[in-house]
């Protein structure tokens, strides 16, 4: 085999080196940035109240943060794919009453955990499954899921909430392990097992290639279809969990819960650094994107500022994170 | 064939200079003092392998990136151009490779945009609208309906409502807009009569004092179109010459600085084995009783016009697309294509006519687009196994000549480094059948030749390739047989080393032979 002759290698490795890594690189500096930003936010806080910086408190922040986590962790892998979820708070509703019904016909606790999250894993392949062969944008299905599981979640329970169950069971919102209570257990976990399978295995890998360019993906012989089933079912899986530490907390069961869930979700994500367009985003980033969100509520509860102006400022840290993060973009590029 | 107009005076002041412009970026000078004159009336090429620094002078020039150094003189007079809006305001047009046009508007909307006419309140004035841009399409002899939604056009004629966009202004003619005009390869997805129309349109606007420049990688373009070239290499001059001075061998020596031979290095070899029989395949209103073999160590090479239904028989056969009849045997054996990784599985390897929308996942590295169809292989349990991935993609590209660092994304990479990534995907397989649709579209003539040498290499190792190709001076030099599609039929079948290229382009257009 003859080849032309390489061209000047050192002028090409050092343009090679300056543009090392772009993808590794760019999500490091953005989750820097969204690190600094948590920690700017607990700083102004910590000046402007003594009750923030207090094990407790953080603790506490830790625990309300855990089910907007959880449900972020899935939207994550939606987000990353190219994709929205509207219905996860519709879900975790839905999943939290067959739950608590299961428990109150005096079903055992795995069978009760296993049977809403199937309801959970089932609605999300549901709106994959419509996605992928139905061809439908993914706003409109899970817009409808969004009502089709509230719609559920209210027929089953006629209305009513779901209440009064036995410690074992709300010993997952109440118990604690060294003093760690027990939900923030479960977010580390569930971010640590979503870590891993994004990060390292072929699905995951396949979560980023979809949303980097699907029809690329297709005709690498990937099946794509089947993957993003499985992706909403991800999502619809930890909406069940979600459902899981809301039920326990609560001690009730209720079909009006996890209203606007999607929103926050959403924040917690884009916060996080994960692209609205697909192809890129991390586990770490919708994390911590998740724990501005919670100390920003935290914080402005303790501030004592109105639950009305607390919208409204929540509303602009979301637009404002996502400005800055474009302008950056714009800038770089 | 078109030929250059007639050439400006050499001694007619200049229209534009840039002078001893200096550019860097981190790590890398793009331009290090690059010099470029422009006279009035004059097409200018600007050739150089990619990374030669042709876009960022144009850049500079169009004001959407700062020069560190160097100056720039309209008419004689320094200028300071910081942002797009100044050089606007010089006249400088600049049309980019992408189209920046908004599909669901009419083509007068889009022309007029930012610019419409407008009545008492602000409303625009539609009639006027139409009327003006009526004039326009006429003034520059394109044939488009005003009305047309730039959705419903093809990709030539959304080029020229481009080209349109960038001369008009209310109550103004074109040679009044734009003294300069830069356009970047706009022929790279044209057929060879729109490529006519548009160097047509060039040439006339030239003669009415427009300066252009017009950057290119394909040098029978220069010799068509041009009056002077400069060739940039490593953002430094290498020469601007006449094109009366020059002829292609030198100009390739002068943007790579060493001695290829000839363009095609079509190494044949005896065929082998039947790999692939297509039986009068079909796929409704698209592809019509497709029939030919490939062997191992051949090159078909499929001829066609737009639309002829070239990419969509590749697509058939790399099964991303279903076909209605027909048959296809692989290796003696008949088989059915229902999905990519079917056809992946028998062996056979798309390089799509669209790197970027159908090649590669951009912000995903070599190494992981290497990998991409191989994920049963290189995966245990679900788990990816990294080490096993990076050896692979390694030899990949150590073998291909991949010019990445290790973790870089493939988007960064130049085209023709991603076009052998993504031929990387399937050698990392077992492919022995390659489709390559329009291999070297979009990348330099070193590059280019090294993709020819790939090739090569592939049937010497007794793979079969078919090549879908637009150039007919590539098609007669590399392939050993070529099958001519128009309709959606194949139309006819030559030996490509007696065939000529009106041969090939007559059947291609429907005509007899």
């Amino acid at each position: 085999m003859t080849m032309v002759a390489p061209p000047a290698a050192g002028g090409m490795a050092g343009m090679a080196g300056a543009m090392r890594s772009g993808r590794a690189r760019v999500s490091a500096a953005r989750q820097f940035g969204t690190v600094m930003g948590l920690v700017a936010l607990s700083a102004m806080l910590w000046a402007l109240t003594p009750h923030f910086l207090t094990v407790s408190n953080l603790l506490n922040v830790a625990q309300q943060t855990s089910i907007n986590a959880v449900v972020a962790a899935g939207m994550t892998y939606v987000i990353i794919s190219g994709g929205i979820d509207l219905s996860v708070g519709s879900i975790v509703a839905l999943s939290g009453v067959v739950l608590g019904v299961a428990l109150q016909s005096g079903q055992a606790l795995p069978v009760a955990l296993a049977l809403g999250a199937s309801v959970g894993v089932a609605c999300g392949m549901v709106n994959g499954a419509l996605i992928s062969w139905g061809g439908l944008p993914p706003f409109i299905v899970t817009l409808g899921m969004m009502s089709v599981a509230r719609g559920a979640a209210l027929l089953f329970t006629e209305g009513r909430p779901v209440s009064g169950f036995d410690p074992g069971f709300r010993s997952i919102a109440t118990g604690t392990v060294f003093f760690i209570p027990a939900p923030i257990l479960v977010m580390a976990g569930v971010y640590l097992a979503a870590h891993l399978v994004l990060s390292r295995t072929i699905f995951g890998r396949y979560v980023y290639a979809i949303g980097g360019n699907e029809e690329a993906t297709r005709l690498s012989g990937v099946n794509v279809r089947f993957h993003k089933m499985m992706i909403y079912g991800v999502s619809g899986l930890m909406s069940a969990v979600a459902a899981v530490l809301l039920t326990a907390r609560l001690n009730s069961a209720q079909p009006i819960a996890g209203m606007m869930y999607e929103l926050d979700a959403i924040a917690a994500t884009v916060i996080g650094g994960t692209s609205l367009m697909g192809g890129g985003g991390t586990l770490a980033g919708t994390l911590v994107g998740a724990l501005i969100m919670g100390v920003l509520r935290n914080g402005l509860n303790l501030l004592g500022v109105s639950s009305f102006l607390q919208q409204i400022v929540i509303g602009a840290v979301i637009v404002g994170a996502v400005l800055i993060d474009t302008l950056l973009k714009r800038r770089r590029g | 064939m078109t030929i250059p107009g007639p050439a400006p005076s050499s001694d007619a002041p200049p229209r534009l200079e840039m002078l001893g412009i200096r550019k860097a970026f981190p790590g890398v000078v793009a331009l290090d003092g690059v010099d470029l004159t422009l006279r009035p009336g004059e097409v200018h090429m600007l050739l150089g392998e990619n990374g030669a620094g042709k876009s960022t002078l144009m850049k500079i020039l169009s004001g959407a990136q700062r020069g560190d150094a160097g100056e720039i003189r309209m008419h004689g007079q320094p200028v300071e151009i910081a942002s797009p809006r100044d050089a606007l305001g010089l006249g400088i047009r600049v049309i980019y490779q992408e189209l920046n046009l908004v599909p669901q508007m009419t083509v007068a909307e889009n022309v007029y945009l930012g610019v419409a006419p407008r009545s008492f309140f602000g409303i625009v004035d539609q009639r006027r609208l139409r009327r003006e841009t009526g004039q326009l399409l006429a003034a520059l002899g394109m044939d488009l309906p005003p009305d047309a939604v730039v959705g419903s056009l093809s990709l030539a004629e959304r080029q020229l409502v481009e080209i349109a966009k960038a001369l008009a202004a209310p109550s103004a003619t074109p040679e009044d807009v734009a003294s300069v005009l830069v356009m970047d390869e706009p022929t790279s997805a044209l057929t060879a009569k729109e490529v006519d129309q548009l160097f047509a349109l060039i040439q006339r606007l030239a003669a009415r004092g427009v300066a252009v420049v017009y950057i290119t990688h394909r040098l029978d373009e220069v010799f068509r179109l041009g009056h002077r070239v400069t060739v940039l290499r490593d953002g430094r001059n290498v020469a601007t010459c006449a094109i009366g001075e020059v002829t292609p061998a030198t100009l390739v020596r002068l943007m790579a600085d060493r001695d290829v031979g000839g363009h095609f290095p079509r190494e044949r070899v005896a065929p082998g084995d039947e790999l692939l029989r297509v039986e009068e395949v079909s796929r409704d209103g698209q592809l019509t009783d497709i029939s030919f073999s490939l062997r191992a160590g051949e090159i078909v090479g499929i001829a066609g016009l737009l639309g002829a239904g070239r990419s969509e028989l590749a697509r058939v056969l790399a099964g991303a697309d279903r076909h209605s009849s027909g048959r296809i045997i692989i290796g003696g054996a008949p088989v059915t294509l229902r999905s990519p990784a079917d056809a992946i599985e028998r062996g056979i390897g798309l390089l799509p006519e669209d790197r970027k929308a159908q090649g590669l996942v951009p912000d995903l590295t070599s190494a992981e687009n290497i990998g991409l169809p191989h994920g049963r292989r290189l995966s245990r349990f679900g788990f990816i196994k990294r080490v096993r991935e990076q050896q692979l993609a390694d030899g990949i590209v150590r073998d291909l000549r991949v010019k990445t660092a290790p973790r870089q994304v493939v988007r960064l990479l130049s085209g023709g480094n991603q076009q052998k990534v993504v031929l990387g995907k399937w050698l990392a397989g077992d492919a022995r059948i390659f489709i390559f649709d329009e291999p070297t579209r979009g990348v330099d003539v070193c590059a280019k030749i090294e993709i020819y040498h790939l090739m090569n290499r592939l049937t010497a190792r007794g793979a079969g390739i078919i090549m879908i190709s637009s150039e007919l001076p590539e098609l007669l030099g590399m392939s050993d047989r070529i099958l001519v599609m128009h309709g959606g039929r194949i139309r006819a079948e030559m030996d490509a080393r007696s065939a000529t290229q009106a041969q090939v382009l007559s059947a291609a257009l429907g005509l007899a032979s």
